[in-house]
């Protein structure tokens, strides 16, 4: 299980950075989102294997628990991470609108527009 | 005590009032009182700290290890007095800089929330809520980068947050691997934990994930690409707060991190780090000098200044990081003030801030070109203004240290940073005023100069007083890297009460 889970991991990031290298800025966002998947499936690696493991709400019985605390700090990566994809998203459309192009080469090709 | 959330709780706080109130006049008055109410707060925790001192809180009665701990310390009363210094006379800037009925609804309650996050990474005890405090800060950077900007300049928002979200990714799987390695987020147990595994690769490893991450925050070379292209985007008072304060929190943390938390045998990365910041110091003043614009140019100078406290980081020894606090609040001070400068000398010209279009300053003004001259000889370095006394700890400790190339290239960083201020003063202060450029003040152009005039004046009072603000940073430094201190009091709270 948590080889089949690191394999996994290790695809993502993988195709996340072959995203975030691209120059379209809607790919760079396709990217992050992956990114910050692969990170969340990662954290929940870090509470081990979970066989032979009871889920952490049962109660009363004498069985060791899966370690909640990683889930905990998906919950609030998920939380985080979904408001910024939106931010994202919005930011990415008004750009679009305000440049007609979502290349980055395309949108940064004025050199005097370093500024 | 339950005071030491104050800090947070305060613009937090301040941040949901405003969004009830209506837009201008009134949101105007709540966010300066708060923001002098803050300054009062953080004033009373650096006198409360002043000692050594810890105040230690377990929010929600949560003892640690258990849940969050907050922890004010020199260090942390320190940076929250600064940051809320900044917001309070960038507050009253921005007030000047426009009538209040075309403030922006948003920008008053975002500069809260961001102050919020700011000031809870300053404070905060735990790496998961470090994560937090962070999010909340950069969401609202992200927010007011976009937020007044034109449709130029709002394309350079989206290097910025891609940049900063994979950092964010990074320091969340950062987090990820300390809890699997030391199965806990809490400072004061991490630091427990690792001292127990001498010369385990695990900790270098752990180390060297965090100085990145927070390399990626502070804008260390080679990661500071996204910085001095989104900062002039940035309304004058935005952006000297986010000049002054947001790179520094990255640094802050570092401090944090290598001084608190880990081991303080991790040479190799120590070694890294120096490196790094020489070039960092050397890539940011080169970048300076290049800029035709004035806050182009400041905005580079802020990656040179930074190279400067890491690499006061990087040689840890205990003088070196009472140098770099020091350096800390000389840079945020000045900083922010050559920030407010340059957007008070445009407004003046009606030019913008290219120094092509700009002249005349000097006789026009003569104050304000006072102030520039000591705030820009304060950052070159020129004794004895508050710049120098940082540089020359960091350079006689490196020289201790045997770096001798390091202390060259910062010898070189600090030359070449008069030369582009030199760069600034004879384009904006010195030459004559091209013909038929419009002249005009703004209506409250005075309290800009009186902002301006207060910040500069305690430059200088820094500069005065660098015996006592000396000894400041290095009981602030002694406390951070006080280990053993900062365990027992975090982790001995247990039988002491909710906090003490």
């Amino acid at each position: 299980m948590v080889l089949e889970t690191a394999l996994l991991v290790g695809l993502l990031f993988g195709i996340a950075i072959y995203l975030l290298l691209q120059t379209s800025f809607v790919r760079i966002l396709f990217g992050i989102v992956l990114l910050s998947n692969a990170v969340n499936l990662f954290l929940l690696g870090m509470s081990g294997s979970p066989d032979g493991k009871a889920p952490p709400i049962t109660s009363g019985e004498k069985i060791p628990l899966v370690d909640p605390l990683p889930q905990a700090l998906i919950l609030t990566a998920i939380v985080i991470g979904f408001g910024i994809t939106a931010y994202f998203v919005v930011l990415l459309y008004r750009l679009f609108l305000d440049q007609k192009t979502t290349n980055a080469a395309e949108m940064f090709h004025d050199r005097e527009g370093d500024k | 005590m339950n005071t030491v959330i104050l800090p947070f709780f305060l613009p937090l706080l301040t941040a949901t009032l405003l969004l009830l109130l209506p837009p201008g006049k009134p949101r105007r008055w709540l966010a300066a009182f708060s923001a002098f109410a803050q300054l009062v707060v953080a004033i009373a925790f650096v006198v409360a700290c002043s000692g050594g001192e810890r105040w230690v809180l377990g929010v929600g009665a949560w003892m640690p290890p258990l849940g969050i701990a907050l922890v004010i310390d020199l260090l942390a009363a320190i940076m929250l007095f600064l940051s809320s210094a900044m917001a309070f006379g960038c507050i009253l800037f921005g007030y000047a800089e426009l009538p209040s009925k075309l403030d922006h609804p948003l920008r008053l309650p975002l500069w809260q929330f961001l102050v919020a996050g700011i000031n809870l990474s300053f404070i905060t005890g735990d790496l998961f809520n470090l994560f937090v405090a962070f999010e909340i800060m950069l969401i609202s950077s992200y927010a007011l980068l976009t937020l007044e900007a034109n449709d130029r300049d709002i394309k350079h928002a989206y290097p910025y947050l891609a940049i900063n979200l994979v950092g964010s990714a990074l320091f969340l799987l950062t987090t990820g691997v300390v809890y699997s390695i030391f199965g806990t987020l809490n400072y004061a147990e991490i630091s427990q934990r690792a001292a127990a595994m001498p010369g385990d690769s695990n900790v270098t490893l752990v180390a060297l994930l965090l100085f990145f991450v927070f390399a990626i925050k502070a804008g260390v070379f080679p990661f500071y690409y996204w910085l001095p292209n989104s900062y002039p985007t940035l309304a004058t008072p935005l952006g000297a707060f986010f000049a002054g304060m947001l790179t520094k929190v990255g640094v802050y943390v570092l401090l944090r991190m290598f001084g608190t938390v880990l081991p303080h045998d991790l040479h190799g990365v120590h070694n890294l780090m120096a490196w790094l910041a020489g070039a960092t110091m050397i890539f940011g003043v080169l970048g300076a000098i290049s800029r035709p614009f004035i806050r182009g140019i400041l905005s580079w100078h802020i990656l040179s200044q930074i190279g400067y406290m890491v690499l006061a980081i990087g040689l840890f020894t205990p003088f070196a990081i009472a140098a770099c606090i020091l350096y800390i609040i000389h840079h945020i001070i000045v900083k922010g003030t050559l920030f407010l400068i340059g957007g008070a000398a445009s407004y003046r010209l009606k030019s913008g801030d290219d120094l092509k279009n700009m002249g005349g300053l000097f006789r026009a003004e003569p104050l304000l070109a006072a102030c520039f001259l000591l705030q820009a000889f304060s950052l070159g370095g020129v004794p004895p203004l508050s710049g120098f006394w940082g540089k020359y700890i960091i350079f006689v400790e490196g020289m201790k240290a045997g770096e001798y190339v390091l202390v060259g290239a910062a010898v070189l960083a600090g030359i070449m940073t008069l030369f582009s201020m030199l760069k600034i003063w004879n384009g904006a202060f010195w030459p004559a005023l091209p013909v038929n450029a419009p002249v005009q003040r703004q209506p409250n152009y005075r309290l800009m100069l009186a902002i301006i005039g207060v910040y500069t004046a305690l430059s200088i009072a820094i500069a005065l007083g660098s015996g006592e603000v000396l000894k400041l940073s290095i009981t602030a430094a002694e406390t951070a890297l006080d280990q053993a201190g900062y365990i027992e009091a975090v982790l001995g709270l247990q039988g002491k009460g909710a906090g003490y």
